[in-house]
């Protein structure tokens, strides 16, 4: 009798069932749209742009509180220490990955999910860092991307005076920008939005008069106009 | 005569200490969970006990609004133990662990599943007579077995050690405990050691140091108080060979509980645990815990 017992309970705690039942909760799904490539960008100071290669490494992606989004700006005019394989939180996303924006064209890029604790999230951070070995889409070929966030090589005419210029560059600065969301992403519960983050590099030419410029000014002019023509939309 | 009533209160005394361990998880236990169904009284020869204790706990693992865990555990532990000698005491406990963890996105998980099943020998190396001894000091020894199912992601990669019912490791464990008994009181020490191995998805708990120290007071033959100190100390744990930065340091809990006797074969108990001085390593704050049960001599 006092075996039975013994045996029986045993037995009972060996069998008891495993079971699992997980709930997903808050989750933001973040994409990257590059913008459709033209045989050649034409610009508003009527250069025509003909890319042969063009690459960005994006480092991290954030979600920004609302009520931190000042103080979030204004890291902006901090110099960014990003580098690549940050660590991620449910806030960001710390998976650096190269864009080929020729063979991305018009294509949408899976970065990660985000999952945030509740609140107000007014946009999102983009932070363009110089990407590892380990990056997605890394490859031999690409190991500029590793002392770079930018890569562009090609070739720029003038539509009216013909005048040809080779066009290379390469920006190893990191580059941070900052989309705000046009209505804020307010999680009270579980739920799942996705968040689309577009690089419309065909802006990025704008204002910038080859004939005159180069190096450092030609630099300065493509990371404003970077920054600038990033959007974020919550699809 | 006064000798006799002497015993009667000591033996029923004895069983008494038995509820003195704080609630306890696989991975952040604190105390001895089987001293519940072995006592540290003095074992009575072909003596078959069971029991069935539950135990409920709260942990909060990483950074607020970050990463952190809200972990709520429950545990019903059954037990068996039998005694053929009066110096020698075998015994199997078995936990079922129902463990509920709120991440920070407000995702849950229910997890249900068996923990680890822990063998433990006790012998009594040391009395200072053999009735109703005032001193005992006896050896522990035991091991815990892998049999706690192992949680994983959806990718199979294990979760952290805080989700798992068990560490899934063979986990020798090694101590000493020592009872004074000077009616109506009782003083009982006790230090435990827990070594685990490598466990079956490639995590390792760290070695696990616990102190016991518990007073009791017993008025009356059927009711018993006890006030009492529990620290533990651990080293960090690793998964796959990263160290788990929320685990490792030290906690001590103040410890209070109540015995009864409705019947000579039933024994109830139910203590609880508060947090007293926390230093655990990471972001982890341990909260109350209680325990209650049922110990039935057959």
């Amino acid at each position: 009798m006092r075996s039975e017992i013994l045996t029986g309970a045993i037995v009972l705690a060996l069998v008891f069932p495993h079971c699992v039942m997980v709930t997903d909760g808050i989750e933001v799904d973040v994409v990257y749209e590059a913008a459709a490539m033209p045989q050649a960008v034409l610009t508003d100071m009527g250069y025509r742009v003909k890319l042969d290669r063009a690459l960005i490494s994006l480092g991290r992606v954030e979600l920004l509180e609302c009520d931190n989004f000042v103080l979030q700006v204004w890291r902006l005019f901090v110099p960014g220490r990003a580098k690549a394989h940050e660590e991620s939180t449910p806030t960001s996303l710390g998976v650096p990955m190269i864009i080929d924006l020729m063979e991305s064209s018009g294509a949408v890029l899976f970065a990660g999910t985000l999952r945030p604790p509740p609140g107000r999230y007014c946009g999102i951070r983009v932070v363009s860092a110089p990407a590892d070995a380990d990056a997605i889409a890394s490859t031999p070929e690409r190991a500029d991307m590793l002392e770079s966030v930018l890569v562009l090589e090609g070739v720029v005419e003038h539509s009216e005076t013909g005048l040809e210029l080779p066009l290379r560059v390469r920006i190893a600065e990191v580059i941070e920008g900052d989309m705000p969301f046009d209505e804020p992403l307010v999680f009270d519960g579980p739920r799942s939005v996705t968040v689309s983050v577009r690089i419309n590099h065909i802006q990025w030419f704008d204002g910038i008069d080859f004939a005159v410029s180069a190096g450092a000014a030609v630099h300065q002019k493509l990371v404003e106009n970077m920054k600038s023509s990033l959007a974020a939309e919550r699809l | 005569m006064g000798v006799k009533l002497w015993l009667l209160i000591t033996a029923l005394a004895l069983p008494l200490w038995s509820a003195s361990e704080a609630a306890a998880c696989g991975t952040c236990s604190v105390g001895d969970p089987t001293l519940t169904i072995v006592g540290f009284e003095q074992p009575s020869a072909k003596r078959v006990r069971t029991s069935a204790t539950a135990r409920h706990r709260n942990d909060r693992i990483g950074e607020e609004n970050v990463d952190q865990l809200l972990l709520s555990e429950q545990r019903l532990e059954l037990a068996g133990a039998y005694s053929p000698t009066d110096r020698w005491t075998l015994s199997l406990m078995m936990p079922l662990v129902h463990r509920y963890v709120t991440a920070v996105n407000l995702a849950e998980s229910d997890i249900w599943a068996p923990g680890d099943l822990e063998f433990r020998v006790r012998a009594v190396v040391y009395r200072d007579r053999s009735f109703a001894p005032r001193h005992l000091i006896g050896l522990i020894g035991g091991l815990e077995f892998p049999t706690s199912s192992i949680e994983r992601d959806t990718e199979g990669v294990p979760l952290p050690l805080e989700f798992q019912a068990g560490t899934g490791s063979w986990d020798p464990i090694v101590g000493a405990s020592y009872t004074m008994f000077s009616d109506p009181w009782s003083l009982y020490l006790s230090s435990v050691a827990i070594f685990p191995t490598q466990g079956t998805a490639d995590t390792k708990a760290g070695t696990s140091f616990r102190q016991t120290a518990l007073g009791q007071f017993q008025p009356w033959t059927f009711l018993a108080f006890q006030l009492g100190a529990e620290f533990r100390i651990d080293q960090p744990g690793f998964i796959a060979g990263v160290r788990d930065p929320n685990t490792g340091g030290h906690i001590t809990y103040g410890t209070f509980g109540i015995v009864a006797l409705p019947h000579d074969k039933i024994l109830l108990h139910i203590t609880v645990a508060v947090p007293l001085i926390q230093r655990l390593d990471g972001a982890h704050e341990e909260g109350l815990a209680i325990t209650g049960g049922l110990v039935y001599e057959i």
